[in-house]
Parts: C-alpha cells; sequence; structure tokens
C-alpha cells in the first residue's frame, strides 16, 4: 500500500518535470549535464577551498559540509559543536539515521512544485546538508556550508533541511559559488527549514556566481510558537538568472525577516524576495529588500505577507536604485488579509543616486565619486542586529565590494 | 581671510548678484542681512561654488587663495565650508556616519565626540541624517558637520531659523566657536536673537549688491527704523 502510494507520487513528481516555475525565466534542464551524486569524507582540494574564502568570505577550516557539483564532502564536525549535541551532517547520511530529517524532508517544500524541484527529487541524490541543533542549545558561532558548481554545463542539486529544536538557536552561513572560469551552469537548492517553538534561527546566504550560470533555490520556512527566523540573502555578483522565493509559514507570536541585498549586472535576471504566511494571533514578519541594478541587469523584487488571523503584523520594505537607462527594476508588493485586526503595510520605492545628496556631499569635501560611494553604502546597509559579529563583518566586506564595482 | 570681489552670478539665467564686494576677516562673525530674495543664498552658494549658480564675472579669494574657479569639494578641502539652510534627507546614511565620514576627511574625528555632545545630537545619531528631524535638530545637525569641517572661513545659511529658542542658543555657541578657532564667518540671519548675540559687523544685501554696512547693532536699527528700502542706494560705507 506505502509502496503503491509512493509510486503515485512518484507519477506526480515525474509530471511536475515539464511544469514551468511561476516566476522567472524557464530553464531546459535537458541541456544540463547531471552527474553522479556521492559522498565522501574530508575536504576537496585547496584551491577550491580558497576559492570558498575569496569569492564567499568563508574560512575553509569552518566549513563542515561542502558540496561541490555532485559530490558532498563533509568534514568532522569541530569539538565545539559536537559537544553540545549538534549535527551537521549530508542529508543523504541523515535520512538514513534521522527520524526527524525523514519527518521535514518534502514536506515544506512539495516536490512538484515545478520542474526544479521534481527533478532534484528524483535525480539529487539527496545530497545537500543536514544540521540539528537540540533543544536549548545556544550555538555562538555560526555554522558554515559551501555549494560549489565545479564545471560548466552540470547541474547541482543540493538538499538542505536545518532543524533547530525548541528554545534553541543557531545560525547558518552559506555561500554558493562557481571557481574562477566556469562559465555555464545550474544550481538547484531546495531548503527546508524547521524553527521550533521559542527558537530562533539565522541564516545568511552569501552568491557569488558567473555570467552563464542559472540558479534555483526553493526556501521554505516553518517556525513554530514564539520562534523566530531571520536570513540574509546577499547576491553580488553577475549571473544568468536567478529566480527565488522562500516562503516562512509562521505560527502564534513567531517572527520572520527577509532581508534581500542584491547587486544586479552584466544583463542578468534577478528574480527575488520572499513571502510569509502570518497564520498564528501574534505573528509578524519584515522583507525587506535593496535592489541595485546596473548594466543592462532586470530585477524583479518580489514580496508577499498574508495575514490569516488577527493581531499580525507585517511590513514590506522594496527599494530599488538604478544606476543606467539600460537596466530594470520592478518591485512587486503585495499585503492580502482576511482577518480583520491584522496590520499590514509596505513601502516601495525606485530612484537614482539623489544629485542633492552629491551636491551636498561635494560641498562638504567629497569628491563625486566619493560622495556616490558614501550613497551606495547607505542605501544597501540594512540594520540586521541578529547577524553575528563575523558575520557581519563579512556582509560589509560583501557591501563595500558592491560600492567598489559600482562607483570604482 | 574671506574676501568676495565683484562678483557677479546668474541662477537659470537670471542676474542675481550685481557686484558684490565683501570681506570677513579670520576670527570675526559678520552677519549677511536683507529682504527674502535679495540673493543672500545665492551669494553662499556662489562663494562655495555650488552648480547651480553660475559665475559671470569677480573673484572668490580665501585667504588670499583665488578658487572662483574650482570645485566645491576642492574649496572645502582649502577651508571654505557651507552649513546649509535645508540640508537634504538622507535615505541608509546615519547622521552619526555622516559625521564620522565628514571627520575622517577633514582630519577631525578627535572633536567628534565633544561636538556631538555640544550641539546635543547624541539622540540621533542612529538616524537617517536629517530625515524627520526637527528644525531645530535640522539646524544643530548641520552646525555640527561644519564644525568638523574645521573651516577657516564659514557660511551659515540662516542657521536660526525655524527653531526654538534652546537650539538658537546652542547656534549661537557653535557660531563663536568658530570665529573662536579662527574662522571667518559669515552668517545670514534674520532674528534680532542671534544678531544681538553675535554683535560684529553687518552686510545688508539689496539688489545684488552690497547696500550698507557696519556694527550690525546699528545696521539692525536703521533696519528696524526705515525698512529694507530705505537703506537702498547706503552703498558700502
Amino acid at each position: 500500500m506505502v509502496c503503491m502510494a509512493r509510486a503515485v507520487a512518484e507519477e506526480a513528481v515525474r509530471r511536475a518535470l515539464s511544469k514551468r516555475a511561476e516566476y522567472g525565466p524557464d530553464i531546459d534542464l535537458s541541456r544540463y549535464r547531471m552527474g553522479r551524486p556521492r559522498v565522501e569524507e574530508g575536504v576537496p582540494g585547496g584551491a577550491l577551498l580558497e576559492e570558498a574564502r575569496r569569492r564567499v568570505g568563508l574560512d575553509p577550516r569552518g566549513i563542515s559540509y561542502f558540496q561541490v557539483g555532485e559530490t558532498a564532502f563533509y568534514r568532522a564536525m569541530e569539538a565545539s559543536l559536537r559537544r553540545f549535541g549538534v549535527v551537521v551532517k549530508p542529508l543523504r547520511i541523515a535520512l538514513e539515521e534521522d527520524e526527524r530529517a525523514r519527518r521535514i524532508a518534502w514536506s515544506l517544500v512539495p516536490p512538484d512544485k515545478d520542474k526544479y524541484t521534481a527533478a532534484a527529487y528524483l535525480y539529487g541524490g539527496e545530497l545537500g546538508y543536514y544540521v540539528y541543533v537540540p533543544p536549548g542549545v545556544k550555538v555562538e558561532q555560526p555554522i558554515y556550508t559551501c555549494l560549489s558548481l565545479f564545471t560548466g554545463g552540470e547541474v547541482q542539486f543540493t538538499h538542505n533541511i536545518v532543524y533547530v529544536d525548541e528554545g534553541a538557536e543557531a545560525h547558518v552561513t552559506t555561500g554558493c559559488m562557481v571557481p574562477h572560469g566556469v562559465k555555464g551552469g545550474l544550481h538547484v537548492g531546495i531548503s527546508e527549514f524547521y524553527v521550533a517553538r521559542g527558537a530562533r534561527l539565522g541564516y545568511t546566504m552569501l552568491h557569488s556566481w558567473a555570467p552563464g550560470i542559472h540558479v534555483r533555490p526553493r526556501t521554505a520556512v516553518r517556525v513554530e510558537e514564539g520562534g523566530e527566523y531571520y536570513s540574509y540573502y546577499a547576491v553580488y555578483s553577475p549571473v544568468e538568472s536567478i529566480q527565488s522565493y522562500p516562503v516562512a509559514w509562521l505560527a502564534a507570536g513567531a517572527h520572520a525577516k527577509f532581508t534581500s541585498v542584491v547587486s544586479a549586472e552584466e544583463g542578468g535576471v534577478y528574480d527575488l524576495g520572499g513571502g510569509a504566511v502570518l497564520e498564528g494571533e501574534g505573528a509578524t514578519a519584515e522583507i525587506v529588500s535593496r535592489v541595485m541594478a546596473r548594466d543592462g541587469a532586470s530585477v524583479t523584487a518580489r514580496g508577499r505577507i498574508e495575514s490569516r488571523v488577527g493581531g499580525t503584523r507585517g511590513h514590506i520594505e522594496c527599494l530599488g536604485l538604478l544606476l543606467d537607462s539600460v537596466s530594470r527594476v520592478e518591485s512587486v508588493p503585495v499585503i492580502s488579509s482576511t482577518a480583520p485586526g491584522a496590520e499590514l503595510t509596505h513601502e516601495a520605492a525606485i530612484g537614482s543616486l539623489s544629485e542633492e545628496n552629491i551636491a551636498y556631499l561635494e560641498a562638504k569635501g567629497f569628491t563625486e565619486d566619493e560622495a556616490r560611494a558614501l550613497l551606495l553604502r547607505g542605501f544597501l546597509s540594512v540594520e540586521e542586529p541578529g547577524l553575528p559579529e563575523i558575520v557581519r563583518r563579512e556582509v560589509e566586506r560583501i557591501v563595500d565590494y558592491i560600492v567598489r564595482n559600482a562607483v570604482g | 581671510m574671506l574676501r568676495v570681489e565683484d562678483l557677479h552670478a546668474r541662477v537659470a539665467g537670471q542676474e542675481v548678484l550685481r557686484g558684490v564686494d565683501l570681506e570677513v576677516p579670520a576670527g570675526e562673525v559678520h552677519l549677511l542681512l536683507g529682504p527674502n530674495a535679495a540673493g543672500k543664498t545665492t551669494l553662499l552658494s556662489a562663494i562655495m561654488g555650488l552648480p547651480h549658480v553660475e559665475v559671470t564675472r569677480g573673484r572668490v579669494l580665501l585667504g588670499g587663495r583665488d578658487v572662483t574657479h574650482m570645485e566645491p569639494w576642492e574649496r572645502a578641502r582649502l577651508g571654505l565650508a557651507l552649513a546649509f539652510q535645508l540640508p537634504p534627507e538622507f535615505r541608509g546614511v546615519k547622521l552619526g556616519t555622516l559625521l564620522e565620514k565628514v571627520a575622517e576627511k577633514h582630519g577631525s574625528s578627535d572633536m567628534l565626540g565633544e561636538v556631538v555632545d555640544m550641539l546635543r545630537l547624541d539622540g540621533l545619531l542612529e538616524r537617517e541624517a536629517f530625515r524627520g528631524f526637527s528644525g531645530g535638530e535640522r539646524k544643530r545637525a548641520e552646525l555640527a558637520v561644519t564644525l568638523l569641517q574645521r573651516p577657516r572661513a564659514a557660511l551659515l545659511d540662516e542657521p536660526d531659523s525655524g527653531v526654538d529658542l534652546e537650539s538658537v542658543s546652542l547656534v549661537a555657541s557653535a557660531v563663536e566657536r568658530l570665529s573662536a578657532g579662527g574662522a571667518a564667518v559669515l552668517v545670514v540671519t534674520h532674528t534680532d536673537f542671534l544678531a544681538g548675540r553675535l554683535g560684529g559687523t553687518a552686510h545688508l544685501l539689496l539688489g545684488g549688491r552690497i547696500a550698507a554696512r557696519g556694527p550690525a547693532r546699528d545696521l539692525l536699527e536703521r533696519i528696524r527704523a526705515r525698512g529694507f528700502g530705505g537703506l537702498y542706494g547706503e552703498g558700502g560705507g
């Protein structure tokens, strides 16, 4: 009977292999080579580790999980994590060993959502990481993971699950990248995060891709009563296309904040944002995006907050900055409520750097480039009190990098 | 220290300044008086070299150096400062960041805490610069920027307009601090309070020229007695 049910489900997923995603350019999956998923202990070669340091600022010694193409490397967890019972392991292994992993897997992101989730489900081999933080444990150091394409023309599937148990706290930082010189490829990342009652999960994702690369993350988060989820999502490189729309479901008193900082360039298509569904009384959500477009890039910044009960609050802030006349920014904030007593607001604005601000700063002794850099840095800097200090420094480095590239 | 010679300037093709002569020695505070639309802000903008004002004749000298054709940022780095009447609101740039950057630029980081205390800006540092500030907060913040520039000559455009009495007193203290540091200070004001406290020399701008000058208290009395129009044609005596 169970086998029959799975066969029916798999059939539905197979049908979804031709199902276009709701947003973003459609990609012909048959153009990409699929590798043979495998898991290895240890670490990849030194050159890749150095790339991880250079491109996404991750200290190679601290990376708990590193996936290169369709090969997952995992190192023995650092003693400090193991001591508290924190688990970081390849999902494939976790699905054999851990009931929680099996319970969450594909429960938040349905495998037949679109062709990318379907392909990941059928061919991905469940590579990706699994992180479990036991009840009440507060992990002070960020848990680092890194996902890298390896060669041109391949597809990388990764399926990640993070489970933060009751009252626990953790911060996961994932760097996504391609090594220098890799020009084409597809990254499909499925992420399912479960934040139990009163727990807190911070998630930083740093994307450093390259022209010719398509990226299709699919992320869903469930936050139980009084839990908190905040994400900081930075895209700061050229990319052929990236489309991501993470959604968080929030129980009573839970809070979520999505922050996206996007530097769009070189004709890439960037369709990013996030959504929150306020299911429990007192749930709150914020969706903040800062989008900068230049050199023919096209950006769609989405935000959607839906309230299903009273006593909830949500706010969307989408700010776009257009640095030339051949690029495009579109902002799509949506607030929706079926519950009297919910307070939902949004603010969206698209503009250029203020000439008045530039003239003011020039009168204070700044050259035009210095003035532009100061304004850009201000635009891109979003307050995120939850970021660990070490991650905050990395985020500041990224903002500096974006500003330097944009202003020269 | 600050000298303006026969300055002519246009704004949007319209001649506003028609031969202004003015000198403010180092360490002195001079007032620039005049009715609305007399060209006071245009004069300060022309001295600072702001792009919307086209200087067609004359010179601006800072410490004897001709800065007439320099960019505003070059003038600022040579020690010329303009406190805007209405500084623009900034998005994303906190007041604290702005003050830090200005202090770094002008080598005055050691003064930062003292200036913030003096102008009571502590509660504003984490807010976006000038965004939603009250009149007094805006003026005090702009004066802090000006102080941190450590100017040799400071042009203050109505630093006391739209502010409460307590803020005016702080503004006056800041002006006195500038002059005590050796700066030549030219202040546009409409209020007796600031004029009365600062004293010094006043210049009356009428019809695009300096129509009268003299001790501030005398000139203010004459303006009160005869109105601005009654002083037209007195010349710069």
